[in-house]
Formats: structure tokens, C-alpha cells, sequence
């Protein structure tokens, strides 16, 4: 059972300047004393085509986390233009909040960001070389995207146990989708289990 | 008979497997299927059963959903206590849940379902030990052992006193174990599986008693589930899916040898699922009719694979009712309430459950007796919520109209810090280290904290905190939509249409666009060109990327991954369309979800960050204020002291009278004090000043608007008061001296039983309370005792009751105030002490005469009575405002408060807050049309209009003339149309004697 439960994401200084830093303000629930951090990414994405122009913005650790309800703020550094490909300046994009336990991603939250000129005449005309000084960032925080993992919280001792134990359910007769397997990356082509809460 | 499919019931259309009424009937759990998860729901009882209750939109129909198991749930059952809830599913786990303390309703962050827990229910314990799906489990008789049976082909009994203790594992099965039952006194547990037996296993020493195989035999093929029943009585246990004849049965056997002479007939196909109900039935004796005994019947009802459901009656041949295609798919199960009127069935397919009321044959049902606990608590709760909402909603209604003052005020504070000021400050104050690697290490705020422990209400001061300053966020007003949000969502400026726009263009669908054909939008011309991008980019929201590498095994994953990428794409986009419109609609709403009880968090002190400054602060001064208030109050104690104590014990006292003692202030060598405001009257005492004659003096001296004078006392003085009118002191020698303004003795030196605990002066009374817990009051200018050596023996009865505060008021009645909250004068004409306040008073707490204060902010009544009831009043003001009392309950309550106040001031003297609650009290009559009360108050205030020696009507009250009451009083009764013949009838009266 997921022991955390992101209860609410609260996009901070929005929109603001391209070059501002990312701030997120985070609430979560724990359902029990974790013995070991929480890791929290910012993942801007350059560009649509290729993950290859992802940017980690940022990782922090989190914790100590005793049961309860807990709030944070992630603040980190807006992406490095250099990085990002000159005509995926403009335009949609997205952000990502990944959150790992024992190096297991068990949710990922994305956002749209929208990358636009404030000038009405730059919005016209946009210069070939994208002026990050005058883009504003805006991250369309009404509409999180949702996606949550199972993995296996406990230690690595349980984790063989469930892989080995895989029952594919013969009998349900293909009423329910096969069971995600703890600890394991699912096939995602024929998971339905794996898209995202809000579909 | 009528039959209910409730379609709110649903697992978001997925199939549920099992369903629980809870023991009280009030709830019920269902569990199946979830997103991505097995999922457990627990659902409002109230509005299957009243359809004004399911209209109603302010009653929650989900109480709470779990989404913890990681795959399918198979089963749910209530214990039998109702305190906890077991669910099995295919995750091989066993979870037992337990309600816990509500910290506020939660959602899903992100989910397009826009139910909130309302109530909050925790995984107290994860049973593992089964090594495949668990199907069934099952609660014995006094909740003393849980049972589950799995596909392993075991079943595991455990300690449900000492979870996760296992007792035993049942093993003899060869085949999937789909079904338990315990025999009703708790001597056996019978258990079906696919090995085509039905096997029953005794609790005393966990061998198998009886292994039936025959009626199954001819079984072929398989169901999910093989729920089997064991009667009420006893005497039968019933099975799933057996054959007779090649057909489908459900196998009857008898407790007497485990026969198996005979079965349920019928269904077409396999029978899945049998539940008694838990009562046994007994024949109303109709009139006329032969009175033969009648004999107790069971009802059981049987689901099956063929859609459709019989209720069978042990004393008839044939089903008492048949119900065909209630489902698109086989029954799952069946539970029936506790009152036995109905049965809500589960559906293997779908969502929705069917309730049946089987009025016309409840009969006459016996208890069994065994474990019919039935705890109030859980519908009283949900009102309180709910309307504790509905209070929140309406104060911050106001606030929401005007887009400035649009976050709520509502008092969340979290050790004096509201939560709105710590998240301002969250940045900046969140403590961030390095770890010795380098890497940023945030400590996260923690904001509440989850109980483990016991339930405990801590609902009272719970103010759901919106963080992201939306109003209330719950289901329960849904009518609070975007428009209403300030916060970041509204500070993107995006119109809700363009919102929705921007998704599904993203969504990436064609379709997308078509539906949205020309609605403007800013963000189309850019977004409509990045269509294409935007499909690629939707496919980042759900897969792990190589920025986040994980563990290797991820890694290597993903790189398995790429061939499979195509298809999934099209899944997605297919669904994202689909839940576009729903989830971007009421993505206002998903921002908003967080709500928090802050009072839960203000008692734990384990506050992280800038919270833990003020715990600590606050832990250390409350002690010292303590040491510091407890020699300023001298809380008087009532202590046997040892002297006295040891002879008493000697002698054998002739009666056990504790000796009450209150404590006395300490001889000091000089004091001063002012003792009265206007005039300005200074007194100072030195003791011991002079030595004549061997013998110590002491001066008192007293200035009176600049006028001094000075009087010599033979002996110390311990204790001094007075007001404009007369001063008293007390000396060591127990003697009480009276003077007057000018420095005149005015009374000869009295003599007091013991040494003096409190002095008190008001205009020309004198009261002392001597250390022997005796009151004498005396009125200096008639020379004459109001209250004579009176002990407080009545009202300090009781352990540690001590006094807290002593008063004499400027009509010389005393007053007391005692530690346990209650307050009492003593009434010279009546010679008794009466109560006039008392903190603990419920009737304080939940009185509401708000509506009936004088509009104008008149003096509020400022006298003893308010004195001695304190603060208190305001908080019952406070406290009915959030008071989830019935109507006509509250109205007594006011009414019996509001009396007693004027009982209260009457006896007090108060003439200003005996007029003042009298007004009060007419305007509520007024209110509520309380005519009796009203005219018998009008009566008693007109008293006789002729003149009669016979009389003993008093024309005053307190120096207060009844008639002028009277004259203030008619105005308000004026105010209701209903009484206009009681206005005018002594409107003319009260002409008639002026005239007179």
C-alpha cells in the first residue's frame, strides 16, 4: 500500500519570468513513520520530441517523515536555456514532480507550462533567437496530471517474494486487468493500471 | 416489497466484489476494484434508505475510500463490534482498518472523482501470510478470531485481539478456498472450495470435524466466489455452488451429523453466495387464528451466477420471492442489516447494488443476542460535520462575494499562527541542510499528525483550513465552483473555458479540437500548433523518464519499453480525451483539497519548525504563570489540619464532620491598597509601629480625597477592606473593626469564630469569611446581621472543591465562587444558598438568544451575576453557533437558560441585570410564541388593576417598578403580529391605571 499520498500541489510565484525559479508548495500525508527520505525532482522538459532535453531543475531530500501530514516548499532554479532546443522555446511544454522512495518513482505529477511572450509585438514577430528575458512562464496549475506507481515500500527482502508470487488471476476470466507487480516496471503498453488517476 | 439500485454506488465502473453492512446500519463497505488498485469505499447508509436523505446534497454518500490495496478487493466484512473492518483482496493481504480521528476531509490529489473523506479510516494491521488471493474472510462470533481462506488453498485464523498474531493456518483443501462461515456460537468454521468440499473445522483444537463432499461432486466449472451461511440458529449451514441432479443447488446441511438430505432448488446456475439473515423470525399470531405454537424460521437469501436472487424462509417449501436479471453479471454477495429489512447485493460486473425491503415478512424477529452493538455515535458525528460546514460556509460567505476579502478568516491557527501565515513563510522558514553528499535536504512541516492510538471526537474545533485560500472545498457545498476561488488558480487569469480548452487541445486529440471548434481562446494559436508535440508530450506525464533513474532495474525497464511505446500512446490519448471535460471542469476544485484540522494538531506538541518555538514557550509559561497565580489567588483549600486531625482521631469526634478550613493571608508588616475608585479612598496598614506598654500597636491610616486620618489597633492586622462608605479590617485576635469613611468606629470591635480568609466591603455591608468556611454579612447602618455565621458546609461538599472567589455585592448579598466552576449566593430571605451560575452548565453552552440582545449595543449587563458567569456567556454564544441541537431542544434550552437568569439576578438583587435578561427573556417568548409564559409574565408585571386588601402583589421588583417593566416589555410583544390582542389587552390596562 502507497505509505505517502500527495494531498495537494500549490503552484507558487504564478506566472512569473522565465527566469524565476520553479517553486512548488507540496502537502502530503504519510500513513506511517518512513525510516528513509523522500526524494522530490523537478524535470523540465526541453523539448516535446526527446527526452534527451530533460532537465532535472533540482533534486532535495525530504525527511525526516513521521506519520502525519506534512508541508514543503520545493524551490528550484529555472532550466538552463542553453539546454533547451531554440524553437521549443516558445510554446507549450510541460513540468514534472517525480517523488522516489528507496529509488522507486511512486508518483509523478505534470504540469503544462506555456511559454509566451508578454510583448504583444514580440508575440507577433518572435525573434529567431528566443529572449528568454521577455518570455513570462506560466504553469497551468489548475490542471495537474496525475500518475501514481505502485512500488514496493517495505525493504528488499519482500520484493522477491511478490515477484515470484505473480498470479495472472485465471480465473476472474479477463474481468480485471492483471495486477501491477510490486517493485517491477509494468509493461506499460498493456497496462491500463499505469495512465493517470484523472483519465 | 421494494427494490433499490443506488447508482452513486459505484467503484467508478468497476466491478465491486463485496459488500458489508455495518453492524449499526448506518454505513456499509464495498470493495472491488479501483483505478489502479483494489479498492475498499465505505458508504452512508442514510441515503439508500431515505430518498429525501439521497437528495439531499449536504448528506456525504461516500464517508471514505482506501485505496491501499494493490490489487482487487474480494472481500469486506464489518467485525462484529463494528469498530474495525477486514478486507482481503488479491494483493494477498488482509488489512484491518479502524476509524480514526478526522483530520480534515481529504481527496485524491489529481482524480477527477471530486469525493472527500468524510470520514477517515486507517490500515491498523496488514496480515501477510497468504501466498495468493485471499477470497473470503470472516469475523467469529465476539470478533475473537478473524478468519480468511485464499487461493493458496489455506485458511489462516488470526488473533483478532493481538493482530497480526496468527492462530493457525487450516490446511486440507486442494483447491482455491472461496468462501468461510462460523458456526454462531463460535464452535466451528466451515469453509467451501474448489475442491468440490465443503469442510468443517472445529475451534477447539482446529482439526476437521466434517468433510462434505458428495453434494459437490458433480460441480464443474468455477465461480469467483463460494460464500457459504451458516443460520442464526445454528441448525443449518448452507453452501454455494453444490449439484443435484445436475443442477444447481445450494446444499442445505445439518448441524445434527452433517447431513445432507436437502437444498435450495432453483437457480439455473451455479449458486455463488448464501447469507442468512442474522435474525430469527417468528409468526405474528393473527386474530382468530388457531394459537398453535409457531415455530422460529430463519430467511436466507442466494445469489447466484444466473443474475438472480431468492429469499428463502426455513419454515417454507418454496422461495418466498425470486428476483431475476437484477444484475448484468453474477451476484457476488449478499448482506443483510442488522434490522433485517434489507439486503443490498453486489454485483460481480458492475457498480450498483440492490437493496430489497422485505416489509411485509419481517415478522417478529428475535435478537440472537450476541453482538448487536449499536454505537450512535457515527450518524450523530456526520450531522455535527456537516452543519459545523454549513456554520464555516455561511461565515465565510461573505468573505468569498467580495474578491478582496475572498480568503476565508476562518480561525485556523496553528499556535497563534494561522496556517495562511506559515505557508507565506514556508520558504523562507523550512529548514533546508546538506547531506554530506551535498544534496538539499528539506525538512517538511508537519501540519498534522495521524493518530495510531484510540479514536478520539476531536471534531469540536475542527476548521477545515483552505491552503490554497478557496472556500470550502468538500462535496458537501458543491456550489462553491471556481468562480469563487481566489488563490493561484484564479491568478493565472485564465477564463474556466479557456482552461478547458488549453487540456484538450493538449489532450492532443483531434478530437479535442473538433469540440471545441472556434472557441477563442489566447492560448489556441499557440497550442493548436503544437498539437503534435503536445501527444508526445502527454505520454511524459506517465512514464517514468531516464531523468529520473531510480533503481537500475528501471532503468533496464525503460529500455524494454521503447517497442511498446506506440500502442500506449493510443490508449492514452483515447482516455484523455474521454476524462478531459470531467477532469479539467473541476480542476479548481482538486486545488483546493486540502483541509486540515488545525485543533487536532494545536494538542500534539510535537510541531516541527517555527511551531515547536511556541509549544516550548508555551510548556514553560504555563507553569510559571501557575506558581504566580497560585499565591495571588490563595485558592482556599479545604484541608483538616493535622493538628486538629490527630485529637479527632483520638476522641473518636462524634461526628464525621470533615473540618473545613480555608487558608488565611499572612500577617504582613505593612500593606496598602486603594479601596475605592470614586471617591479615591487610599488605606495603609504598619504593624507593630509602637511599642506601649509592653504591648504592640498598629496604625491604620486612610486618605479620602486628600483628606487623611489615622486610627491605632491593639493587634496586627492581617487583612483590610472597604468601600466609599465604610472600611473594615481584621485582625490577628479575630477581631473585625468597622469604620466609617471619616475614621469613626461605627460598630464595637466583633469577635469572629476564627482567624478572617476574606474581607469584603460594598456600600454599607460588611462580609467576612472566616477560616472555619463561616459567612457573616452586616449591614453597618441598620447595625444588623444579614447573614449570620453561615457555614459553607452545603456548597463545599465535595472532594477538592475549593473557593476560587468571594464577592459582596453593593445590595450586601455574598456571593462565592468555588473551583468546580459553580457559583452561589446566599439568599438572607430565603436563608439558603442558591445557585446562581455554573460553568459546566450545558444550558450555557447551548442557549441561543443571540437574536433576541437589545440591537443597540446597551451597556452590557455589568453586575455580580456577570461577574460570577464570566466569559462564559460569550462562549455559549459561541457554542450554540456551531451547536448541532435540534431546533425545539435548543429552544428549551434557551428558555430554561434565560430563566434561571432571571431566577439568578432576582435573587441577587441585580436590578439592572434582572431588567436587562428580563427583556431578553420577553423578546424570546416573543420569538418562539411562547403565549402561556408571555401572559403570565404580563400578568405578574400588570399585577391587580382594582385595589384589594388581599392582595401581596409587590409593585416593585428590586427598587424596579413592575408596571414601567411592563411598559418596556410591551414594545417587543408589539413586534409579533400573533399577540396583538395580548399587546392591546394590557396596553389598555396599563392607560387605564395611569389615568387612574
Amino acid at each position: 500500500m502507497a505509505k505517502v499520498q500527495v494531498l495537494n500541489v500549490a503552484v507558487l510565484d504564478n506566472p512569473s519570468p522565465f527566469g524565476n525559479p520553479f517553486q512548488f508548495e507540496i502537502t502530503f500525508e504519510c500513513m506511517e513513520d518512513l525510516p528513509e527520505d523522500l526524494e522530490w525532482k523537478i524535470i523540465y522538459v526541453g523539448s516535446a520530441e526527446s527526452e534527451e532535453y530533460d532537465q532535472v531543475l533540482d533534486s532535495v531530500l525530504v525527511g525526516p517523515v513521521p506519520a502525519g501530514r506534512h508541508m514543503f516548499v520545493f524551490q528550484a532554479d529555472a532550466p538552463n536555456t542553453g539546454l533547451i532546443p531554440e524553437s521549443d522555446a516558445v510554446g507549450v511544454t510541460v513540468a514534472l514532480i517525480t517523488c522516489t522512495y528507496r529509488g522507486q518513482e511512486f508518483i509523478r505529477i505534470g504540469y503544462y507550462v506555456n511559454n509566451e511572450y508578454t510583448d504583444p509585438e514580440l508575440r507577433e514577430n518572435p525573434p529567431l533567437k528566443p529572449d528568454y528575458t521577455q518570455l513570462q512562464r506560466n504553469i497551468l496549475a489548475s490542471n495537474p496530471r496525475v500518475t501514481r506507481f505502485h512500488i514496493n515500500w517495505e525493504g528488499l527482502a519482500d520484493k522477491m517474494e511478490d515477484n515470484e508470487n505473480v498470479d495472472p488471476s485465471p480465473n476472474i476470466g479477463g474481468m480485471l486487468p492483471p495486477s501491477c507487480i510490486t517493485g517491477k516496471m509494468p509493461p506499460l503498453g498493456l497496462m491500463p493500471d499505469n495512465s493517470m488517476d484523472c483519465m | 416489497m421494494k427494490l433499490l439500485k443506488p447508482s452513486w454506488v459505484s467503484h467508478n465502473g468497476k466491478p465491486i466484489f463485496s459488500v458489508d453492512i455495518h453492524p449499526d446500519g448506518t454505513k456499509f463497505a464495498t470493495g472491488g476494484q479501483g483505478e489502479d488498485s483494489g479498492k475498499v469505499m465505505i458508504w452512508n447508509m442514510a441515503p439508500v434508505l431515505r430518498e429525501e436523505d439521497e437528495k439531499n446534497e449536504s448528506i456525504p454518500k461516500m464517508l471514505c475510500q482506501m485505496d491501499n490495496h494493490l490489487a482487487c478487493v474480494n472481500c469486506v466484512r464489518w467485525s462484529n463490534n463494528g469498530l474495525y473492518l477486514a478486507s482481503g483482496g488479491d494483493d494477498k493481504l488482509v488489512m484491518v482498518w479502524r476509524r480514526a480521528a478526522f483530520i480534515g476531509p481529504s481527496t485524491v490529489f489529481g482524480s477527477s472523482s471530486k469525493l472527500a473523506n468524510v470520514e477517515q479510516w486507517r490500515c491498523v494491521t496488514i496480515l501477510r501470510n497468504h501466498t495468493g488471493d485471499v477470497m473470503d474472510v470472516a469475523w467469529s462470533p465476539h470478533d475473537v478470531w478473524l478468519a480468511s481462506c485464499s487461493v493458496d488453498n489455506t485458511i489462516v485464523i488470526w488473533n483478532a485481539r493481538k493482530f497480526p498474531e496468527m492462530v493457525t493456518c487450516l490446511r486440507g483443501h486442494t483447491g482455491l478456498v472461496k468462501g468461510l462461515t462460523w458456526d454462531p456460537v463460535g464452535k466451528y468454521i466451515a469453509s467451501q472450495a474448489d475442491d468440490h468440499s465443503l469442510k468443517v473445522w472445529r475451534t477447539m483444537d482446529w482439526q476437521m470435524e466434517a468433510n462434505i463432499t458428495k453434494p459437490f461432486n458433480e460441480c464443474g466449472g468455477t465461480t469467483h466466489v463460494l460464500r457459504l451461511s451458516w443460520s442464526p440458529d445454528g441448525q443449518y449451514l448452507v453452501s454455494a455452488h453444490a449439484m443435484n441432479n445436475s443442477g444447481p443447488t445450494a446444499q442445505i446441511v445439518e448441524r445434527d451429523g452433517w447431513k445432507t438430505n436437502m437444498d435450495f432448488v432453483g437457480h439455473r446456475k451455479a449458486v455463488t453466495v448464501v447469507k442468512f439473515n442474522p435474525k430469527i423470525f417468528k409468526k405474528k399470531q393473527k386474530n382468530g387464528s388457531s394459537p398453535k405454537p409457531s415455530c422460529p424460521y430463519c430467511c436466507c437469501a442466494v445469489g447466484s451466477k444466473d443474475r438472480s436472487l431468492s429469499v428463502w424462509l426455513t419454515s417454507l417449501k418454496r422461495p418466498l420471492v425470486v428476483i431475476h436479471d437484477l444484475f448484468d453479471k453474477s451476484i457476488m454477495d449478499i448482506s443483510w442489516t442488522l434490522t433485517g429489512l434489507g439486503i443490498p447485493t453486489e454485483r460481480g460486473g458492475e457498480e450498483q447494488h440492490s437493496l430489497q425491503h422485505l416489509r411485509e415478512e419481517s415478522g417478529h424477529h428475535q435478537h440472537r443476542g450476541s453482538a448487536l452493538h449499536h454505537h450512535h455515535r457515527n450518524p450523530e458525528m456526520l450531522k455535527y460535520q456537516q452543519e459545523r460546514q454549513n456554520s464555516a460556509q455561511a461565515t465565510a460567505g461573505p468573505g468569498s462575494a467580495g474578491p478582496e476579502s475572498s480568503a476565508p478568516k476562518l480561525n485556523s491557527v496553528m499556535n497563534g499562527e494561522s496556517l495562511e501565515d506559515i505557508r507565506k513563510n514556508l520558504l523562507k522558514k523550512q529548514v533546508e541542510t546538506r547531506t554530506a553528499d551535498g544534496r538539499r535536504r528539506i525538512t517538511p512541516l508537519c501540519i498534522a499528525q495521524l493518530d495510531t492510538g484510540d479514536f478520539s471526537p476531536a471534531l469540536f474545533n475542527s476548521v477545515p483550513i483552505l491552503p490554497s485560500g478557496c472556500s470550502m472545498s468538500n462535496h458537501l457545498i458543491p456550489q462553491i465552483s471556481s468562480d469563487s476561488c481566489p488563490g493561484p488558480a484564479s491568478s493565472l487569469g485564465l477564463r474556466p473555458g479557456s482552461d478547458l480548452l488549453l487540456s484538450s487541445a493538449a489532450a492532443g486529440g483531434l478530437k479535442g479540437l473538433e469540440d471545441k471548434d472556434g472557441v477563442k481562446s489566447t492560448l489556441l494559436l499557440t497550442s493548436a500548433s503544437k498539437i503534435e508535440p503536445m501527444k508526445a508530450l502527454d505520454s511524459r506525464f506517465t512514464e517514468r523518464s531516464k531523468a529520473t533513474p531510480g533503481i537500475t532495474a528501471v532503468i533496464t525497464s525503460i529500455s524494454g519499453l521503447v517497442p511498446l511505446e506506440r500502442p500506449k500512446d493510443g490508449v492514452s490519448v483515447l482516455k484523455d480525451a474521454k476524462a478531459k471535460d470531467d477532469s479539467s471542469s473541476d480542476s479548481e476544485d482538486k486545488m483546493a483539497t486540502i483541509n486540515k484540522n488545525l485543533s487536532f494538531s494545536k494538542r500534539k506538541p510535537d510541531l516541527l519548525m517555527d511551531g515547536a518555538e511556541v509549544v516550548e514557550k508555551r510548556r514553560k509559561g504555563r507553569p510559571r504563570k501557575d506558581k504566580i497565580s497560585a499565591p495571588m489567588a490563595q485558592p482556599f483549600t479545604q484541608v483538616t489540619p493535622p493538628a486538629e486531625r490527630e485529637p479527632s482521631r483520638v476522641t473518636a469526634a462524634p461526628a464525621p464532620v470533615a473540618v473545613l478550613r480555608l487558608p488565611t493571608p499572612k500577617t504582613q508588616k505593612s500593606f496598602s491598597l486603594q479601596v475605592s475608585m470614586e471617591p479615591s479612598v487610599f488605606l495603609e496598614v504598619e504593624n507593630e509601629v509602637s511599642l506601649v506598654a509592653g504591648s504592640k500597636l498598629s496604625q491604620l491610616r486612610c486618605s479620602r480625597d486628600g483628606r487623611d486620618w489615622n486610627t491605632l489597633l491593639p493587634s496586627s492586622v492581617v487583612t483590610a477592606a472597604g468601600s466609599s462608605d465604610v472600611l473594615a479590617v481584621a485582625c490577628e485576635d479575630r477581631m473585625l473593626s468597622v469604620f466609617s469613611s471619616c475614621g469613626r468606629r461605627l460598630l464595637p470591635a466583633i469577635q469572629l469564630g476564627t482567624t478572617v480568609s476574606a474581607l469584603h466591603c460594598a456600600a454599607h455591608f460588611v462580609m467576612a469569611l472566616t477560616a472555619g468556611a463561616a459567612l457573616s454579612v452586616w449591614d453597618v447602618q441598620r447595625q444588623k446581621a444579614l447573614v449570620k455565621n453561615e457555614s459553607l458546609r452545603n456548597i463545599l461538599s465535595g472532594v477538592d472543591i475549593t473557593v476560587s472567589q468571594s464577592l459582596l455585592t453593593q445590595q450586601g448579598v455574598p456571593v462565592i465562587g468555588l473551583s468546580n466552576g459553580k457559583s452561589f449566593c446566599f439568599s438572607s430571605s430565603l436563608e439558603t444558598w442558591t445557585l446562581i451560575a455554573d460553568k459546566g452548565d450545558s444550558l450555557v453552552q447551548c442557549a441561543d438568544f443571540r437574536s433576541c440582545l437589545p440591537s443597540h449595543d446597551a451597556p452590557v449587563s455589568s453586575g455580580p451575576l456577570a461577574v460570577m458567569q464570566g466569559r462564559n456567556l460569550n462562549a455559549g454564544r459561541l457554542a450554540s453557533r456551531l451547536s448541532s441541537t435540534p431546533h425545539h431542544l435548543q429552544q428549551s434550552m434557551t428558555l430554561a437558560f434565560l430563566e434561571n437568569q432571571l431566577a439568578a439576578a432576582l435573587t441577587l438583587q441585580s436590578a439592572q441585570e434582572y431588567r436587562y435578561w428580563l427583556l431578553i427573556y420577553a423578546r424570546f417568548l416573543v420569538n418562539e410564541g411562547s403565549e402561556f409564559r408571555l401572559r403570565e409574565l404580563c400578568k405578574e408585571l400588570l399585577g391587580p388593576v382594582h385595589k384589594s386588601a388581599a392582595t401581596s402583589w409587590e409593585p416593585t421588583t428590586l427598587g424596579l417598578r413592575k408596571r414601567e417593566l411592563l411598559r418596556e416589555v410591551l414594545p417587543v410583544i408589539g413586534e409579533n403580529l400573533r399577540f396583538q390582542r395580548l399587546f392591546t389587552e394590557y396596553q389598555d390596562q396599563l392607560e387605564l391605571l395611569r389615568n387612574k
